[in-house]
C-alpha cells in the first residue's frame, strides 16, 4: 500500500493541472492579494490581513487539491480500466480508497506549507509555535471532507461531467465560504447559505486560531459533520462504483 | 490438480444468457484456447474466473479456491479487452507498482525482458503507442509470476509483426509450468498457440480438443486419387469412410481418419494408387460449422 501511495502521489505531482491549480494559484493569489491587502487590520480581531489572507489562500490551495486529486483521476481510472487492473490484483478493496483518501490528504500539503512559507518570507508572518501546529493540522486534517465529496463525485459521474462537477464544487466551496471574498462584503443570503457550508466552517478554524483562540464548537461540529456525511457518502458511491454484477 | 474448474456455470444479464451450463476443466500446466464469435461468452467467463463478475448459478474453482481467493492470493494474472495505464508514471514505474502488489513476483527486469519492454522502460505511458501499450499491458498481466494467465483477445490491437512477438512471449511464460487460458475469435491464433481448443457459441461448449481433432470431428478430411477404370466398389468400406465421390475418374473419400483410411487403402487393396492428395479440413470450415450447429 505504501508503494501504491508513493505512485499516486508522483502521479499528481507530474500533472501540469495540479501544479496550476493547486500550487501555482493559491501561492500566486496571496502574493497578489498580499501585497493590495496585507497591511489592513481587521477591526474585530485585530489580525493582520497577510495572516487572514494566508489562511484564506491556504484554504483554498487545500480545498482544491482534496478535490482536484480525488473527482476526474478517479472517475478516469473507473471509466478507462485501471480500476479492473488493481481488482485483478491482490490489492483489496478497501486499501483502494484508503489510499485515495491518504493520497489526497497528502497532496494537501504542499499548497498548505508553500503559502504559509511565502507568508513567512514575504510578509513576516509569525506566529507562536503552538498556532503554528494547530494552523496546520486543522487545515490538513480539515480537508477530509473535500476529498471524500471529490471521491464521491468520482464513483457517480463519468469523467467528462466529473470534471465540471468538481470544478463548479471547488469554486462554489472557495467563493460561498468565503476564502475569496470575505463574508462581511457578501449580501445576506449569500452569507446564511456560507455559514452551513464545510468551507466555510474550515476557513474559520483556520481564522480563529491565528487570532490567538481556540477554534468554536461551531465550525468544529460543522466540519465534523460534513466529514461524517460525505464520508458516508463517498463509501456508499464507491461500494455502489465498485460492486461485482 | 485443476488450474480452472467450471461447473454448470451460468450467468444472465436479464433475459440474456450469455454463459449457458458452462462445464470446463483444465488441467495446471496447460495452455487452452477459448475460441468462439463475438458474444459466445468468452469475456464474461473470464470475467468470472476473476471474481470482475458473479455467476448466476454454478461454481467455478481456481486452483481449487473461489475466483476472489485467488485472486487475492496472487494466483491469477489477466490481460483485459480494454484498459489504459496512468499517463504520467512510466513503464517502469508502473510495472514496479503492479509487481509488488503480488507475494512472489518476478524480477523487474525479467517482466521487461518477456515484454520486450527493456528499451521503454523510462517512457511516459502517454508517449506510449497502442501495440506498446499492450506490452504493457501483457508485463502487468505476468509480473506477479502468476499461475494461471488469463489473456482476452491479447491481440485484438496489434500488427502482424507484434503478434508474433506476443505469441512467442506468451509461449516463453507458458513454457514455465503455467496455466494459460486465452480468448481469441481468431481461428489461426488458436490452433498455432494451444494445446487445446475450447470452442464455445452462445454460452456452451461446442467442441473441446487439441486443433487437429476439432477439424477431424466436424468437417473431416479428404483423401482422393485417380482411380481411372478400376472399380469403386468396396471404398466405402474402408475405416473412417463418411462418403465417397466419384468424379471424371478421379475418387474423392471423406474420412474421419484419414490415417486409417490410408493405411487401409494401400494394405487391404489392391487398387493401383496414383495422384493421392490428401487435405485436412479448414479450421474455419470446422468453426463455422460448429459455431452455427449450436
Amino acid at each position: 500500500m505504501l508503494s501504491y501511495i508513493k505512485v499516486e502521489m508522483l502521479r499528481m505531482l507530474r500533472n501540469k493541472r495540479y501544479i496550476i491549480f493547486v500550487v501555482a494559484f493559491p501561492l500566486g493569489f496571496y502574493l497578489l492579494y498580499s501585497n493590495l491587502w496585507g497591511n489592513q487590520v481587521d477591526q474585530s480581531t485585530g489580525v493582520r490581513g497577510s495572516i487572514i489572507l494566508m489562511v484564506s489562500m491556504g484554504a483554498y490551495g487545500a480545498l482544491a487539491a482534496s478535490m482536484m486529486s480525488t473527482a476526474v483521476p478517479w472517475s478516469q481510472e473507473r471509466h478507462s480500466g485501471w480500476l479492473r487492473q488493481l481488482q485483478i490484483t491482490p490489492l483489496t478493496s478497501w486499501a483502494i480508497i484508503v489510499t485515495k483518501l491518504v493520497a489526497a490528504l497528502l497532496l494537501v500539503l504542499p499548497s498548505l506549507l508553500l503559502v504559509g512559507l511565502a507568508a513567512v518570507l514575504t510578509q513576516h508572518v509569525s506566529l507562536t509555535a503552538g498556532e503554528w501546529a494547530g494552523l496546520l493540522l486543522a487545515m490538513w486534517i480539515g480537508t477530509i471532507p473535500f476529498a471524500a465529496l471529490g471521491l464521491a463525485i468520482g464513483s457517480v459521474l463519468p469523467p467528462d461531467t466529473a470534471q465540471p462537477a468538481a470544478m463548479i464544487s471547488m469554486f462554489g466551496l472557495a467563493l460561498l465560504g468565503g476564502l475569496w471574498v470575505p463574508l462581511e462584503v457578501m449580501p445576506s443570503t449569500m452569507r446564511s447559505v456560507a455559514q452551513v457550508l464545510p468551507s466555510y466552517d474550515y476557513a474559520s478554524i483556520g481564522w480563529r486560531i491565528v487570532a490567538g483562540h481556540a477554534p468554536e464548537a461551531g465550525p468544529v461540529a460543522g466540519i465534523l459533520g460534513w466529514a461524517v456525511v460525505l464520508g458516508a457518502l463517498a463509501v456508499v458511491a464507491y461500494r455502489r462504483a465498485t460492486v461485482r454484477a | 490438480m485443476n488450474a480452472i474448474a467450471f461447473t454448470d456455470v451460468t450467468k444472465s444479464y436479464g433475459s440474456v444468457l450469455a454463459v449457458d451450463g458452462l462445464t470446463l476443466e483444465v488441467p495446471a500446466g496447460s495452455t487452452v484456447a477459448l475460441l468462439g464469435p463475438n458474444g459466445a461468452g468468452k469475456s464474461t467467463s473470464i470475467n468470472m474466473l476473476l471474481g470482475l463478475l458473479r455467476p448466476t448459478s454454478g461454481d467455478i474453482r481456481v486452483f481449487g479456491e473461489t475466483p476472489a481467493e485467488a485472486v487475492r492470493h496472487g494466483s491469477i494474472g489477466a490481460m483485459l479487452q480494454e484498459g489504459t495505464l496512468i499517463p504520467e508514471l512510466t513503464v517502469a514505474e508502473t510495472v514496479e507498482f503492479i509487481r509488488r502488489l503480488y507475494p512472489d513476483p518476478l524480477p523487474l527486469e525479467e517482466i521487461l525482458r518477456l515484454a520486450d519492454l527493456t528499451d521503454l522502460a523510462k517512457r511516459r505511458a502517454d508517449k506510449l503507442s497502442g501495440g506498446q501499450t499492450q506490452r504493457v499491458r501483457f508485463a502487468l498481466a505476468v509480473a506477479g509470476a502468476p499461475k494461471l494467465l488469463l489473456l482476452d483477445e491479447p491481440t485484438a490491437a496489434m500488427d502482424v509483426e507484434s503478434r508474433r512477438s506476443f505469441w512467442d512471449n506468451m509461449r516463453a511464460y507458458a513454457a514455465q509450468g503455467r496455466t494459460i487460458l486465452f480468448a481469441t475469435h481468431y481461428l489461426e491464433e488458436a490452433d498455432e498457440n494451444s494445446d487445446r481448443v475450447v470452442v464455445v457459441a452462445r454460452g456452451r461448449v461446442v467442441a473441446d480438443g487439441t486443433a487437429a481433432e476439432i477439424k477431424a470431428s466436424v468437417a473431416g478430411q479428404s483423401v482422393s486419387f485417380r482411380l481411372g477404370d478400376q472399380s469403386v466398389s468396396g471404398l466405402d468400406g474402408l475405416p473412417g469412410i463418411t462418403g465417397v465421390e466419384l468424379q471424371g475418374g478421379r475418387v474423392t473419400l471423406r474420412t474421419a481418419d484419414a490415417d486409417a483410411t490410408l493405411d487401409a487403402l494401400y494394405r487391404k487393396t489392391t487398387l493401383d494408387v496414383r495422384d493421392l492428395q490428401i487435405h485436412g479440413a479448414d479450421l474455419e470450415d470446422a468453426f463455422l460449422a460448429l459455431t452455427q450447429e449450436a
